[in-house]
């Protein structure tokens, strides 16, 4: 020890008596614990008593621990980085190229990844083509995480390891091969070079085997007519930008039309835009169907009309425009007059018209071809081609009849569900049960696979690779976001193997594009990086002669006795494949705003006459009978809808539906359009009688009307627009200050006291109603970033959606949202009000309709934000209306006072709760989950938040990378503005003066939502200006 | 107080020939002897309904709101309804005992106990709804200015419901005390009646000492003028507070400046009717016909005539100023209150508050003891389908029709609110069963004034 340390005895016996000192720290307990005496000795055990104290230390000691013991924190497992990755930063997103096909949807897109996670799609603004996500790209990231997918192959109802199955798979195919018996790969349509590649490796190893491609709704139609006319099985592609003049007939292009992706190019001719000198212009879009569809409710002009009656109406356009002398069969006087002004308009515009027909019959097709054509019509592009549908009914035919006759003896399948898509789907499982040799490639135990002896688990395309060519010369890849969840593998690689090729997808693919596809000057990762990679291929056509005037007589040789049946495909579920999306199925159709259904559109008076009736229930909930529809021996049984605007004569009914193999039970919602889709037809003669059962719907929007409230949807007419002043078309509402009349924006109307907001952001939203379509890709796009809920058929029903973002749809009560204004303006007295408004609560026969988008309007003077008694919601800097989940206490006055009715309240607990089993009640579904924004307990209020945590991120980065943001970047932080494909939606800071939410600020035809109530809201809407001067709907 | 004197034309306000003992052994009677079979009945089943409506407040509080029929455009329809309907109803007593007592209407004297009495306990019930609506009522503490940890989190004093919290808190707390004053002096005659030494503990407990001395008189006396000094703003300024939760908001039909008189006006309307309904019997099963007469029932129903003539008036100024403001939102409020999907509440509505009062302009309607029970009960139903009316209808339909809809109740609704009825009869029954229903005290001082016998005594010697 160190001398020169100090020693401090406790005790003077520590100094004298060291040793007995020792020996005491050494004992550290004096006399040894009578432990023993006590417990071995039984008796004195049970003698010893126990006095109070003890008592009360016994009892305060098992208690505490008791008490602690049931103290125990939840475990969160989480499992830290070995090796941390490069590029991924925790809290930091981000963003890979990628493209996606399903044989039905197609679309370049950006996936978001937070942590190695995908969590959300973009659109890839690179592309030239296809580059923005519909609604249905936009949930595709959920089916990923969907509970339902096969976690590996599957041998015989067996999970069995890839290798084992491999063997049995080459075993089975070399014997068929060996004994040359024939084999179909049918398949979706292959859009991807380097699939058809490895297929014709495949089909080369195996010649038994012979490739089909088959399309669940066919476009075979279009393709044949173009075989036909130009010598290449295609669809052509049509540039909408360059057109001005637009007759549709019965072409749903802003919905699912031959797959497309028109409705970006669509809006931006569709927004008029005034230059100093000349009057503004828009292109003028005239359409002709019998469902009401998107497109038909973006029309300016819409005519309903029955299928039979649209091909007469085409061919007698037809002879018009060819100058043709031919005797028809005469038309209705009221379309006779409408087909002469609808040709005499055509014809005036020269070579700016198009037509596009969605008849789908060859010879309508033709005849659309050969009119655009004799127009010169430029907005048909000479050049491009669409590639995207193949399947052709002929083949799709015969290859089925060997199935069913048993002539063949093996079928491999992928991206495809015919037991569920084809209209027969019982004679076509009974038929692939008896065969010897049967795979299905699928993520699901869908219809498909539960008939098949063989389930190779698939991968979703955001755990795959691949490449597309959507339009010639038009190439896209796809790259794997995330290793796969599960023990999976892309259809391509199990061809590979199964061809005995040993490489990976990867490295075929790259091979292929560095071999075929790359020029010289490109490389494969600037490739992958942007997605997608053009090449100069002009498509030119080989034109032959065709004989159009058989088709005419074959187009207007059809007569319909029953209801005209017209098959469409919704929005929310296109062809049906991802029915296990519960925010699919929860998304409101955009027309009839139901959710969880499909439904027969029928006109009010047709439906009158059958007997059949929607009706709402005390709570709001729209009730309605059930139809049966029979087509022959098939029949099904659906719930009817009273669509205004269906052409009388017609009913609609939406694929998609009706699914029973592969999903939740919750997700088994409507009926199977297919059934009714012989000869793959998709209108159909059918018998309907009333079922008298009664039909629950969901519906989100239970009042369809207007009611002449034009203040809320402004809207005028491009002549109004081009000659009158802005105070005549888009006045600002006034309030009498002392007896003045002063307009509601005015400083000295202002009783609040507001606070500079020249400095720093200040967040606008900006949503023109020209340019919105409806498609909805932002409802999902807003479900995707926030976290929203889903609740479920029960709780929709009960008027509890939980979007954050709406569509309003508004039907007209008269001919026109003007007449309404008018009829509402002219009321006079009380009785003439009462059946004013009465009548006003109907929509039209033909009604005009109008879609607008309402999210939170963060209103600068916000209604909801002086009600809250504990100051949860509040006003922030940057001018959203901030919402504190954690101190809310549910007391719903916001949502009462909320003028717009944005707010919605988490009315039970929507996570991790069984009554609510939807993506977020199980860990794979909660995967989605965005991170940066909190999931909502019971008993919050919740709404849209301007993404603050992206407009944050982008705050953030700009101030890391030490400059100003950048004038447009905030637009893609908001998910509904990055979404908005039509450019409907445009979101920034206005006090950058750059910005274009700025220059769209200062437009004539700005209005705010419910302005006189004083609230001064944050988002802005356009008056929407409607190009029907002088056609008008009938 | 007052003078000793009553004109000869005024009817007797005691009746019976009633000595001052009679009168301490009528009052005491209820309370000293043992509770009869109806009375065990209506306890039962007040019991189970309180019973059940806790079933379901367990119910909402442990699953969520959604038990409610309640949606994304009606945020709020039985639970305020409920809540402005209990708080109404709370009016009469203090109108009565305080308002009163400055006019110097000694009618008040024989139905003033059991009217504060019926106050608190409405109040009470109305207490519930604010609680027990909100999303998470285990944090309804924080709507309480409380110095907190919480960093800067403080209330929101623009808030209408702050405000609330405010006003009900008060008029519960200055209506439990002037309650309780009055009560000194008879729960001490209780105590000095009381033989069995538990009730004599606990009724010399609950009477303060009281000791009967001239000072204690004259204290007491004092007090309750102070303290009807004080109630009486309260009289107006709760039902003028709750109104504003809908006055200062925008949506139309409930963005009215009318409201506060409006509201007030009704409140008393509706707390005379229940007081009324409740009176009617208790006289009957209790044996206070003496006490409270035909005269006490009649002068209610002027008030109930007269309040319901005035909400009339009110419904239809409102109807007036939405035609006139030439607002087509507000117009469009009123015209669907009238005629829209729920014509049938504002309908009854104008039958049960409007109507009905209207008989009483006849001297043998509004003398009829039956006829002014079936009245009472008419009033109450109206006044809840007038909250029910200004809530719901003005919150189905407001701006944007794509969010209109409709709002139906659950049996969660409605259990809850039947559960406050139950609990509301459990605590009236086991008042009547142990607190002195008519304030003795004070009848006693005007038996020589207005006592049948003793008026009779003077008109004869004149």
């Amino acid at each position: 020890m160190d001398k020169n340390l100090k020693k401090y005895w406790k005790s003077e016996i520590e100094l004298t008596n060291s040793a007995q000192v020792d020996t005491l720290r050494q004992n550290e307990f004096l006399d040894s614990l009578p432990v023993d005496n006590i417990l071995e000795d039984d008796k004195s055990l049970k003698e010893s008593s126990t006095n109070r104290r003890d008592f009360l230390k016994y009892l305060g000691f098992s208690t505490s621990a008791a008490v602690l013991a049931s103290c125990e924190g939840p475990v969160h497992k989480s499992v830290p980085y070995v090796i941390q990755p490069e590029r991924i930063r925790p809290g930091i997103a981000n963003f890979y190229a990628t493209s996606m096909f399903n044989g039905y949807d197609c679309a370049n897109i950006l996936v978001k990844t937070r942590e190695g996670r995908p969590i959300k799609i973009e659109n890839n603004k690179l592309a030239n083509f296809h580059g923005s996500a519909n609604a249905r790209v936009h949930a595709s990231i959920l089916s990923m995480y969907d509970s339902a997918r096969i976690q590996g192959p599957i041998s015989n109802g067996k999970d069995i390891s890839w290798d084992d199955f491999d063997i049995e798979i080459i075993q089975k195919l070399d014997s068929l091969r060996f004994n040359n018996k024939p084999v179909v790969l049918l398949t979706n349509t292959i859009a991807s070079p380097t699939t058809s590649k490895i297929i014709k490796d495949f089909t080369d190893k195996y010649p038994n085997v012979t490739h089909v491609e088959y399309d669940s709704i066919s476009e075979s139609s279009v393709l044949d007519a173009h075989e036909i006319m130009y010598g290449k099985r295609a669809i052509p592609y049509y540039d909408f930008k360059n057109a001005k003049y637009i007759l549709s007939i019965g072409a749903d292009f802003l919905g699912d039309w031959l797959g497309s992706n028109y409705d970006g190019e669509y809006a931006k001719g569709r927004i008029p835009t005034k230059s100093k000198d000349s009057k503004a212009q828009m292109s003028k879009h005239v359409q002709v169907e019998s469902n009401m569809s998107v497109t038909g409710a973006n029309a300016d002009v819409r005519v309903p009309m029955k299928v039979a009656t649209q091909k007469l109406f085409l061919a007698h356009l037809y002879k018009k425009v060819a100058k043709l002398d031919l005797i028809l069969p005469e038309l209705d006087k009221i379309y006779e007059i409408k087909l002469n002004e609808i040709y005499n308009e055509l014809i005036s515009f020269g070579n700016s018209a198009l037509l596009v027909c969605g008849i789908d019959n060859v010879h309508a097709q033709i005849l659309t071809n050969s009119i655009n054509d004799l127009i010169l019509s430029e907005a048909k592009s000479s050049t491009k081609i669409s590639l995207i549908r193949k399947g052709d009914d002929k083949k799709i035919n015969e290859v089925l009849t060997k199935i069913n006759r048993s002539e063949i003896s093996g079928i491999i399948m992928f991206g495809i569900n015919p037991a569920y898509t084809l209209p027969n789907p019982d004679l076509f499982s009974s038929s692939v049960k008896k065969l010897e040799f049967s795979v299905n490639i699928s993520m699901k135990m869908d219809e498909t696979s539960s008939i098949c002896k063989y389930v190779a688990a698939a991968s979703h395309y955001l755990e795959s690779w691949g490449d597309f060519q959507f339009i010639n010369g038009e190439y896209s890849l796809c790259q794997p976001t995330i290793r796969t969840l599960f023990d999976t593998r892309q259809s391509e690689e199990c061809l590979l193997r199964w061809s005995g090729n040993d490489n990976s997808i990867h490295n075929v693919l790259k091979d292929n594009w560095n071999k075929n596809i790359l020029d010289a000057n490109s490389i494969w990762n600037k490739a992958i990086h942007d997605g997608v990679y053009s090449l100069e291929d002009n498509f030119k056509p080989k034109l032959t002669n065709v004989d159009f005037s058989d088709s005419i007589s074959k187009l207007i040789n059809n007569e319909v006795k029953n209801f005209e049946l017209c098959l469409y495909s919704k929005i929310g579920m296109g062809d049906g494949q991802q029915a296990n999306n519960p925010w699919l199925q929860e998304f409101p159709d955009p027309i009839s705003r139901v959710s969880w259904d499909n439904y027969l559109t029928i006109s009010k008076i047709d439906a009158k006459s059958i007997g059949l009736k929607n009706y709402n229930e005390a709570n709001g909930a729209l009730n309605s009978n059930y139809a049966m529809v029979s087509l022959g021996d098939s029949e099904i049984k659906i719930p009817v809808l009273i669509q205004p605007g269906q052409a009388q004569g017609t009913v609609g009914i939406s694929f998609g539906y009706g699914r029973s193999s592969g999903l939740k039970s919750e997700m088994m919602t409507g009926s199977n359009a297919f059934l009714l889709y012989k000869n793959f037809s998709k209108v159909q003669d059918v018998v309907i009688k009333p079922v008298h059962e009664i039909h629950e719907f969901a519906c989100v929007q239970l009042h369809n009307t207007l009611m002449g409230r034009g203040d809320i949807v402004r809207e005028t007419t491009l002549e109004v627009f081009n000659t009158k002043n802005k105070n005549y078309w888009n006045p600002i509402p006034v309030v009498s200050k002392n007896h003045i009349e002063t307009a509601v924006n005015k400083k000295e109307v202002n009783i609040w006291e507001e606070f500079d907001r020249s400095i720093g952001h200040h967040f606008n939203l900006s949503i023109d109603l020209n340019a919105c379509t409806g498609c909805g890709a932002c409802v999902i796009a807003c479900h995707a970033e926030n976290n929203v809920p889903v609740v479920g058929k029960a709780e929709v029903r009960k008027s509890r959606d939980m979007h954050w973002l709406r569509i309003d749809r508004y039907y007209s009560s008269d001919v026109s949202f003007t007449d309404d204004k008018e009829n509402k303006e002219n009321i006079n007295g009380l009785s003439d009000s009462l059946t004013v408004f009465g009548d006003m609560e109907d929509p039209n026969e033909n009604p005009q309709v109008v879609f607008q988008p309402v999210m939170c309007q963060h209103c600068n003077q916000a209604p909801c934000e002086t009600v809250c008694p504990v100051a949860a919601t509040s006003h922030g800097r940057q001018g959203q209306n901030h919402m504190a989940y954690n101190r809310c206490v549910g007391t719903r006055y916001c949502a009462n006072n909320c003028p717009y009715k944005v707010r919605r309240f988490n009315w039970f607990l929507y996570n991790n709760n069984d009554e609510f089993d939807f993506n977020m009640n199980d860990d794979l579904g909660k995967m989605v989950l965005n991170p940066d924004v909190v999931v909502r307990s019971r008993g919050v209020m919740e709404k849209c938040s301007f993404c603050i945590q992206s407009t944050q991120a982008v705050i953030l980065k700009a101030k890391n990378e030490g400059r100003e943001v950048d004038k447009n970047e905030f637009n893609d932080a908001c998910a509904c503005s990055a979404a908005c494909s039509t450019g409907a939606m445009s979101f920034g800071d206005i006090n950058n003066k750059e910005s274009e939410v700025y220059k769209r600020k200062k437009d004539d035809r700005v209005y705010h939502l419910l302005e006189y109530v004083g609230t001064k809201p944050n988002v802005f809407y356009h008056v929407k200006v409607r190009n029907n001067d002088k056609l008008k709907n009938i | 107080m007052g003078s000793h004197y009553e004109a000869p034309i005024r009817k007797p306000l005691v009746t019976g020939n009633k000595t001052y003992h009679q009168i301490s052994v009528d009052v005491a009677r209820p309370i000293e002897g043992s509770a009869n079979k109806q009375w065990w009945i209506v306890f039962g089943i007040s019991l189970t309904l309180f019973m059940w409506g806790i079933g379901c407040i367990i119910y909402t509080i442990s699953t969520g709101i959604g038990t409610w029929g309640l949606n994304k455009t009606v945020g709020w329809a039985w639970d305020i309804t409920n809540f402005v309907w209990w708080v109404g109803i709370g009016h009469a007593g203090t109108l009565i005992s305080a308002v009163l007592l400055l006019f110097r209407q000694k009618w008040r004297m024989g139905i003033n106990r059991s009217a504060e009495a019926m106050t608190i306990f409405s109040v009470i019930q109305a207490g519930l709804f604010p609680i027990i609506h909100m999303g998470r009522p285990w944090l309804a503490y924080w709507i309480v200015p409380i110095p907190n940890t919480f960093g800067s989190l403080w209330v929101n004093f623009n808030s209408p419901l702050l405000w609330d919290v405010f006003a009900i808190s008060t008029y519960l707390t200055v209506s439990l005390v002037f309650w309780w004053t009055g009560l000194l002096p008879d729960f001490a005659m209780i105590r000095d009646r009381a033989v069995k030494p538990f009730q004599k503990k606990i009724y010399s407990l609950v009477s303060f000492g009281w000791s009967g001395r001239a000072k204690d008189w004259q204290r007491f006396e004092e007090v309750s003028l102070v303290l009807a000094g004080l109630a009486t703003p309260l009289v107006l300024s709760v039902h003028t507070i709750v109104s504003f939760d809908f006055a200062t908001s925008v949506i139309p039909g409930w963005h009215t400046t009318i409201f506060p008189p409006y509201f007030v006006a009704g409140a008393i309307f509706s707390g005379f009717a229940m007081v009324q309904t409740l009176l009617i019997v208790m006289r009957k099963v209790c044996n206070l016909e003496d006490y409270i007469t035909v005269q006490h029932i009649e002068l209610m129903n002027i008030v109930i005539m007269i309040t319901g003539s005035i909400v009339g008036c009110a419904y239809i100024t409102e109807l007036f100023i939405a035609w006139y403001s030439g607002v087509e939102y507000e117009q469009y409020a009123f015209l669907n209150r009238a005629t829209g999907p729920y014509w049938w509440a504002y309908w009854a509505m104008m039958t049960c508050n409007v109507f009905s009062p209207q008989f009483m302009w006849f001297k043998k309607l509004r003398t009829s003891i039956v006829f002014s029970f079936v009245i009472s009960i008419v009033v109450n139903i109206g006044m809840w389908f007038e909250r029910f009316v200004i809530i719901v209808t003005s919150l189905h339909r407001d701006y944007l029709p794509s969010s209109w809809t409709m709002f139906s109740p659950t049996f969660v609704d409605i259990g809850i609110f039947l559960g406050t009825i139950g609990f509301f009869f459990v605590l009236f029954l086991l008042y009547a069963r142990t607190f002195p229903v008519i304030a003795q005290a004070e009848v006693k001082t005007i038996l020589k004034s207005s006592g049948d016998n003793y008026k009779e005594l003077r008109d004869k010697k004149k």
